[in-house]
């Protein structure tokens, strides 16, 4: 506790931490963001085309969504078939990660019962800049790029395709070759950030908050982000996993900008000459509203923003050591050798 | 009715895009097994590995010939089982467990498990309900929806 150096300024901070919404504040008069927060939502970052323009989804159909997303968890937790057989050769048709083997129970995911509401607003989207919800168009070489990636999410067919097709290199020919999240890099894409929006399961954060540095805890992988403040960008040649981050106050809003981006980011297809802002302001004594803008003039035509609740918790964060035992990297790479020796043979290589 | 029927539509289309949206994970099941080799396992469990990334549950599984072999079963992240109030001894040894899924590519003795149940059929991991982690406890949980 700060000393007070009148009963005026005593009596003063007092009234403004009182102020609806004002929460806590740090003995230097800022609001102090301290806390655990899980940003699980079912608002996604893009918006459902059917929605258009709008950015709200009103009461009735918000209830809707949490109610579909309740039925859809009773419905996969009901029970199986004591005597079912093994699932469909040739695959069970499931898209995304689950790609043709389907993922597990649903007991593993927690990506949030409902959307987010902001301003008492229930979201249809995290992207609220293009208005459509949309991302914005890439530039040619982010078009490239992105159809270079486009290799990795090939349907899962049990073969391998790199070597029939000739292509090079093939998706598993080099362990670098394979995605941050399988090489426990990085927390899972967007969840380390910037920007750090919600993924599928372990979405807290810890922040930790001093009058000189601002730490962010993303429980997975365990990445921090150390926000210097008032500070100045270190040289452009320094580059880091997860940017350089700078911060200031503009009045009760927490300023981060962070640059010097190395060529492997949390950001899906962002470049190393990535910009991301972020804005934390206090929206009740529970929440905070994050909201971020993404500039990468190599990769996307425009910049792109968007914002996020944030609330707090009360559950615990718990250490995530992937390195621990991430079998499933080696079983990955020794798969696609198998697979490749097989379709050599096939060949009558 | 109509407006009703929007409503569906909306919630729908919102959790569609979620589905395809929220692909961010440790990695992808497709990358790792193999969709032309499903298992179906069943037998005691004999081991628990509460690891990061992924937890891999152990079992005995007597094959076609009768012979007794050992398979892992993938499962999510442990910090899940703690977060709904799972412990180290709430998983038994010797339980038997029924798994159905898809071999690994590198055709060791490893599977997902795309379900998991007891011989009854029941969820083997279910939601918390009554052990007292957070997600049973209204008003303790601080987000609104």
């Amino acid at each position: 506790m700060m000393k007070m150096k009148s009963p005026v300024a005593a009596a003063f901070l007092l009234f403004v931490s009182s102020l609806p919404g004002a929460g806590p504040r740090t003995s230097e008069g800022k609001p102090d963001f301290s806390g655990l927060y899980d940003i699980a939502s079912l608002t996604p970052l893009v918006r459902p085309k059917a929605l258009g323009d709008r950015l709200t989804l009103t009461d009735a159909e918000a209830e809707a969504v949490a109610k579909q997303e309740a039925a859809l968890s009773a419905a996969t937790n009901r029970a199986s078939d004591p005597n079912r057989k093994a699932p469909p050769a040739g695959g069970d048709g499931s898209l995304g990660p689950a790609g043709n083997v389907g993922g597990y129970n649903s007991f593993w995911v927690d990506r949030g019962k409902g959307a987010f509401k902001i301003g008492g607003k229930w979201r249809t989207s995290i992207l609220t800049d293009p208005a459509d919800g949309q991302m914005p168009e890439l530039t040619p070489l982010g078009k490239q790029l992105a159809a270079k990636s486009a290799v990795r999410g090939r349907p899962n067919r049990g073969d391998a395709f790199w070597i029939t097709e000739n292509l090079n290199p093939g998706p598993y020919d080099d362990p670098e070759l394979r995605p941050l999240a399988e090489r426990c890099l990085l927390a899972f894409g967007v969840s380390a950030g910037p920007p750090m929006l919600p993924v599928m399961y372990n979405n807290l954060k810890q922040i930790v908050q001093t009058k000189d540095r601002i730490l962010i805890l993303n429980e997975m992988v365990h990445d921090v982000r150390i926000i210097r403040m008032s500070a100045q960008h270190d040289p452009p040649e320094i580059r880091k996993w997860l940017g350089d981050s700078v911060g200031h106050w503009e009045g009760d809003t927490l300023v981060v900008d962070t640059t010097s981006f190395g060529d492997s980011l949390g950001l899906d297809r962002a470049s190393r000459n990535l910009h991301v802002i972020e804005r934390f302001t206090r929206l009740d004594d529970n929440t905070l509203s994050y909201k971020f803008t993404v500039d990468d003039p190599t990769i996307w035509t425009r910049p792109w923003s968007g914002e996020v609740a944030w609330p707090k918790t009360d559950q615990r964060l718990y250490e995530y050591a992937c390195h621990e035992g991430n079998y499933s990297f080696t079983g990955i790479l020794k798969g696609a050798r198998m697979l490749e020796a097989d379709a050599l043979r096939k060949a009558g290589k | 009715m109509m407006k009703k029927l929007f409503w569906l539509a909306a919630a729908a289309a919102f959790l569609l895009c979620v589905q395809v949206a929220r692909v961010y994970a440790h990695h992808a099941f497709g990358a790792e097994f193999d969709p032309n080799r499903p298992v179906l396992l069943k037998g005691p469990v004999t081991r628990v590995e509460w690891i990061n990334p992924h937890t891999w549950v152990h079992l005995e599984h007597v094959d076609d010939k009768g012979k007794k072999e050992i398979w892992m079963v993938e499962g999510g992240t442990p910090n899940s089982l703690l977060r709904r109030g799972l412990k180290r001894d709430s998983i038994k040894i010797g339980q038997v467990i029924i798994v159905d899924g898809y071999q690994s590519k590198d055709r060791t003795n490893r599977a997902n498990g795309r379900d998991i149940t007891l011989p009854d059929g029941q969820k083997f991991f279910m939601g918390s309900s009554g052990t007292g982690a957070p997600y049973d406890q209204p008003g303790k949980d601080q987000r609104k929806y």
